[in-house]
């Protein structure tokens, strides 16, 4: 079956408000209810992690700089793995993760398995 | 109501090898976990730290919070988590403090202990509760206001942020947050250290702490604009306040444990005190099935506990004349003896008009309304400017039933005029409504 990976994004508005403790855990408690329809029927291959929201940027002749990322207008927030049919069967997981409730959106890329 | 667990929002989750790092839908968060666990986090910091980084370990709370949020929605919630949050929240502060030190060398009186609960992230319940009495301590400072208490322990204790409580306390947002601003520039400029309060001075400042939790606890309880669930939310985080004084070996006795049974009584009824359409129902017309049978026997247990001993305090009396109303099976079964005797007590430790007025009202149930008039005359109405249109429905409806209906029309369309809420007009429009049917 397909392997695709799911990139989730956030908007970088650094001036957005964090969610109130109360709201985190209703967005927490939205998250495992969706993985957990996901892994149902053995779609999920691994939840991935969340991603630090800083980083390093290693370019060619050995420049190091640090994040965040200013000049990109978005943030990777963390990726899954996760297994179907099709992209558009993958699409439809897609479609319900609870990240769009909070502005967010997914990038959906199959892997292309070669090894 | 979740109200004798809610105070260690603790350990919500056992370890238990999962699939794929995911948490069986079973093992869920106790409610207002995140919430809980900021208090906690924000009162053993502060405890630490002092009150001079309150900013900063708001910050570093969120953070840690921010980051669990992240991390568990992939990857599951961790087996103890609590005990995880606290390791990240307390290495952020410690961070920024050194961070902040080297900013600001001159400053050499902020030593950064990083000592102090290192070894003990699995902290006893017991200390935990004792940074959450503290940090209510600090909070109801008596040279904060007493509107800027409750904000601040709102913020800091029960982890609700402005806007929820600009929405439980029906108030703007700026003024939640200007609120808490002044509280904290307070405490920036004048450091105090929580774990410095004596024991003295714990018992001094214990009766303005007991009247804020009752205030907090009144906000949600009287309030019926606010939504349900807000309201709710207040009242038991007040309770949840109020037992922490009560089970802390510092503050426990017979005050606080009166308080608690009071606070429990009431919240027993607030399901039944308000209709479908939200409006305001009497005792007598409250469906008494829908009062909250084990919140009402958790207030008994309190109850006797506060009768122990020689000291009796207002919340002792207010206690009682709840006891007696939850006590009585129906509206007409209620002893009105007893809680007139309860009434005078009141007024006796605690004088008001107030508590006047409601005396006027049990006198009238029990000896008739000509006995309950005599005794609202006697209320000096002057001393009732903010409540005046409570004294003016009371006399409206004890009017009524003398059968002085022309008074009783003057009277209900005078308080009309200047009751403060939609909920109580609307019952003063029923109340119309029935006389014109007389």
């Amino acid at each position: 079956m397909p392997k695709f990976l799911f990139v989730y994004r956030n908007a970088a508005e650094m001036d957005m408000a964090p969610p109130s403790p109360e709201v985190m855990q209703q967005i927490l408690a939205a998250w495992g209810k969706w993985l957990e329809q996901v892994a149902k029927n053995g779609n999920l291959v691994d939840g991935g992690d969340g991603l630090q929201p800083t980083g390093k940027m290693v370019r060619p002749g050995g420049v190091v700089s640090d994040g965040p990322f200013i000049e990109s207008k978005e943030l990777v927030g963390g990726y899954s793995i996760i297994q179907a049919d099709s992209y558009d069967k993958a699409v439809v997981f897609a479609k319900t993760c609870p990240i769009q409730a909070n502005g967010g959106w997914i990038e959906v890329r199959e892997l292309a398995g070669y090894a | 109501m979740i109200v004798r667990n809610a105070i260690g929002a603790g350990l919500p989750v056992r370890h238990r090898p999962c699939v794929g790092g995911l948490m069986p839908e079973a093992e869920k968060l106790v409610e207002h976990f995140f919430r809980h666990e900021s208090g906690r986090l924000v009162a053993r910091l502060t405890a630490s730290f002092g009150t001079r980084h309150l900013g900063l370990i708001e910050d570093v709370v969120q953070t840690a919070l921010l980051r669990a949020l992240s991390s568990w929605s992939l990857r599951g919630i961790l087996p103890d988590p609590s005990a995880w949050l606290a390791k990240v929240a307390r290495n952020l502060a410690i961070d920024r403090l050194r961070r902040d030190l080297r900013w600001n060398s001159l400053d050499a009186q902020a030593p950064v202990e990083v000592n102090d609960w290192h070894d003990s992230f699995d902290a006893a319940e017991q200390e935990i509760d004792d940074a959450l009495l503290r940090m209510l301590f600090v909070c109801c400072d008596e040279a904060v206001p007493a509107e800027s208490q409750i904000a601040l322990a709102l913020r800091t204790l029960c982890g609700f942020d402005v806007r929820e409580i600009s929405r439980a306390l029906l108030t703007s947002e700026a003024n939640v947050a200007k609120r808490i601003t002044r509280a904290k520039e307070k405490f920036r400029t004048t450091n105090v250290n929580p774990t410095a309060l004596t024991p003295t001075m714990i018992r001094q400042r214990l009766p303005s702490v007991l009247s804020a939790v009752y205030l907090l606890f009144n906000e949600g309880y009287s309030s019926t604009l606010a939504d349900r669930l807000i309201r709710h939310d207040l009242c038991e985080e007040a309770i949840r306040l109020a037992l922490l004084t009560a089970e802390h070996p510092l503050t426990a006795g017979a005050e606080t444990a009166a308080l608690v049974a009071l606070l429990l009584f009431h919240a027993s009824r607030l399901e039944a005190r308000l209709d479908d359409a939200g409006s305001v129902l009497l005792l007598e017309e409250q469906d008494r099935t829908r009062w909250d049978a084990a919140l009402i026997a958790e207030g008994f247990r309190w109850f006797s506990k506060a009768a122990a001993g020689d000291e009796v305090t207002r919340y002792h009396a207010e206690a009682w004349i709840s006891a007696e109303h939850c006590r009585a099976a129906s509206f007409r079964d209620t002893d009105w003896n007893r809680i007139i005797r309860a009434y005078d007590l009141l007024v006796r430790l605690a004088p008001s008009p107030i508590h006047e007025l409601s005396r006027a009202i049990a006198i009238a149930e029990r000896d008739g309304p000509d006995a309950g008039w005599e005794a609202l005359q006697a209320i000096d109405a002057g001393r009732l400017p903010e409540q005046y249109h409570l004294w003016a429905a009371t006399a409206g409806e004890l009017a009524r039933r003398r059968g002085r209906i022309d008074d009783a029309r003057r009277f209900l369309i005078q308080t009309q005029r200047i009751a403060p809420t939609n909920a109580e007009r609307e019952l003063l429009q029923r109340r119309l409504e029935l006389l014109q049917a007389q």
